[in-house]
């Protein structure tokens, strides 16, 4: 599904995010990405996302080299991954049932399959009784659902979320996972970057660990490791 | 493109021009005061070319005879005369009959002056195909023998020509600034749409938005920014250029201005289209750097 060779990143201010990274991922995996803050995990997702291109190396997704995607079939990419973020990027001011409806409409889908799929992604977040409130009025944790559930909408089969959990209390962050898992278990491959060490090892999924910008360690049911090296 | 989208586009272009409503008012109100003076001017320029063309019909050269030329004389002279190539029209006015024309137009004043003591001399007044070949033919007329006296109001006529050419020239420039200056502005408008709208974007690239798809409604914004700028000067012309030509005719009716209904329809399809295409290359120049993600 992923297959990444020798891929490197160096900022245009000379930091090397990523050196040398190799990985595979295989179908339906669910992935950590830990390590210290600094690592080179948010340089890792956004990668996979196609936001900007590696110094140096392949990125295969979907049997395609993403780092020599012309412009235009960028957007088409998109439409196939799922991007979960730290902070949401809801749009405030618009229900919950417009901002999942958004990613449909701005891909050219019929009001016939939205008012089908819409409801459908609020359900598996959970989020029915609330199709009708205001992105703004809702807590931390259903916001992070409702950009769950606008990251699933268009039913890819890979999903990328980086610090889903970042901005919210150890409850929340175990529901938010809790549902990544039910995405999973559903056939999406999962890759998440995260911090949070509870979670990590209660869920003894495969964990990639990185430490300045190498990839030092990587488990299968593995755990998070405070003090790699 | 799908009727769906074309919708979308549209209605996200109006929310955004209510959303920022005083932005889009400012902008319009700047198209406006921009096309109405460009219309204003081509009014002006389109009459003061329409004058000029009118006044050149009636530029004729007068060449005097000699007054001791035999009629023999004249008769060569006007066959001379209609040699020239440029000469589309001779005519013979003897001193008897320029003498009855002064009296008509001057009355009494004429008085005592008899065919017996007639001061004037015969003429011929020649008009050209051209107006500009007005010098050329009166110098060639010059050379004429047995011609006296050539007059064609030299100044008036060359001045009228170069002027007319100035005022085109420099309206021209000045129109060009102006649609600048509005495209410009309308660009800093859509910009402030597009910084507001900022997230939107984002989230909009996130999910496999196409550029173009995100590039349509700001598009649509310029184009009914500057359409809406267009339609209200194009009004505000119809109806003055209508007032203002009605009152010409009854109060300066010796003046040859164009009528309203030859330009009215053409300025505003050319104001509209105009409104337009500043609209749309404005939300395009705003555009060009912003969409790289
Ligand atoms: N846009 C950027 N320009 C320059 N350097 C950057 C940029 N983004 C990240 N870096 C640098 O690249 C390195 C890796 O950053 P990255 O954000 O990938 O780490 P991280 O593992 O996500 O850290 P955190 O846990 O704090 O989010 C860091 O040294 C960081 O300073
Ligand atoms: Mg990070």
């Amino acid at each position: 599904m992923i297959e990444i060779q020798n891929l490197n990143m160096v900022y245009p201010n000379g930091v090397k995010a990523l050196k040398d990274i190799n990985l595979t991922i295989e179908r339906s995996e669910f992935v950590f990405v830990v390590g210290a803050s600094g690592a080179g995990k948010s340089t890792l997702i956004r990668l996979m996302g196609r936001e900007f291109l590696p110094t140096s190396g392949s990125i295969r997704v979907f049997n395609k080299d993403i780092t020599r995607l012309r412009r235009r079939e960028v957007p088409y990419y998109r439409r196939k991954i799922g991007v979960v973020f730290q902070d949401f990027r809801l749009l405030e001011n618009r229900t919950v049932f417009e901002n999942v409806a958004f990613a449909m409409q701005v891909v050219g889908a019929s009001p016939r399959q939205i008012r089908r799929q819409v409801p459908e992604a609020l359900e598996m977040v959970k989020l029915t009784g609330k199709a009708k409130r205001k992105a703004r009025e809702l807590s931390g944790g259903e916001q992070q659902r409702v950009c769950l559930a606008r990251a699933i909408v268009n039913k890819p089969s890979l999903i990328i979320a980086d610090e889903p959990t970042g901005n919210l209390d150890p409850e929340t962050s175990r529901e938010i996972v809790q549902l990544l898992e039910e995405i999973n278990l559903r056939g999406a491959t999962v890759i998440m970057a995260t911090h949070d060490k509870e979670i990590v090892d209660s869920m003894r999924k495969r964990v990639i660990t990185l430490s300045a910008g190498k990839i030092i360690r990587d488990e299968q049911r593995g755990v998070y490791q405070q003090h790699a090296h | 493109m799908l009727i769906r989208n074309f919708l979308y586009y549209i209605k996200e272009a109006f929310c955004s021009i209510g959303r920022n409503g005083w932005m889009s008012f400012a902008s319009i109100s700047v198209v406006t005061i921009t096309l109405l003076i460009l219309g204003s001017f081509i009014l002006l320029n389109l009459n003061v070319e329409h004058i000029a063309n009118e006044i050149k019909e009636q530029v004729e050269i007068i060449a005097r005879v000699d007054e001791n030329c035999r009629p023999d004389e004249v008769e060569k002279i006007r066959v001379s005369l209609i040699q020239i190539a440029q000469v589309e029209e001779v005519r013979f006015v003897s001193k008897e009959e320029a003498l009855e024309r002064l009296k008509e137009q001057l009355g009494e004043f004429m008085e005592g002056y008899e065919q017996e003591h007639n001061p004037l001399r015969d003429s011929f007044e020649i008009r050209t195909i051209n107006p500009e070949d007005v010098p050329a033919v009166a110098a060639e007329i010059k050379k004429i023998p047995g011609i006296a006296a050539v007059d064609y109001g030299a100044e008036v006529v060359d001045k009228l020509f170069r002027s007319t050419n100035v005022i085109q020239w420099v309206g021209f420039a000045f129109m060009i600034g102006l649609a600048g200056t509005a495209m410009a502005l309308i660009a800093n408008t859509i910009k402030l749409t597009v910084n507001a709208r900022a997230k939107e974007i984002m989230i909009m690239k996130w999910v496999g938005a196409t550029e173009w798809f995100i590039r349509w409604p700001f598009i649509f914004e310029g184009i009914i920014l500057g359409t809406i700028g267009a339609l209200i000067p194009s009004l505000i012309l119809i109806y003055a250029y209508g007032e203002a030509f009605n009152w010409a005719r009854m109060n300066l009716y010796f003046l040859p201005l164009v009528a309203p209904e030859q330009i009215l329809m053409d300025l505003s399809k050319l104001l509209l289209l105009l409104g337009a295409t500043i609209g749309a290359l404005g939300s395009m120049l705003s555009m060009r750097r912003f969409l790289k993600v």
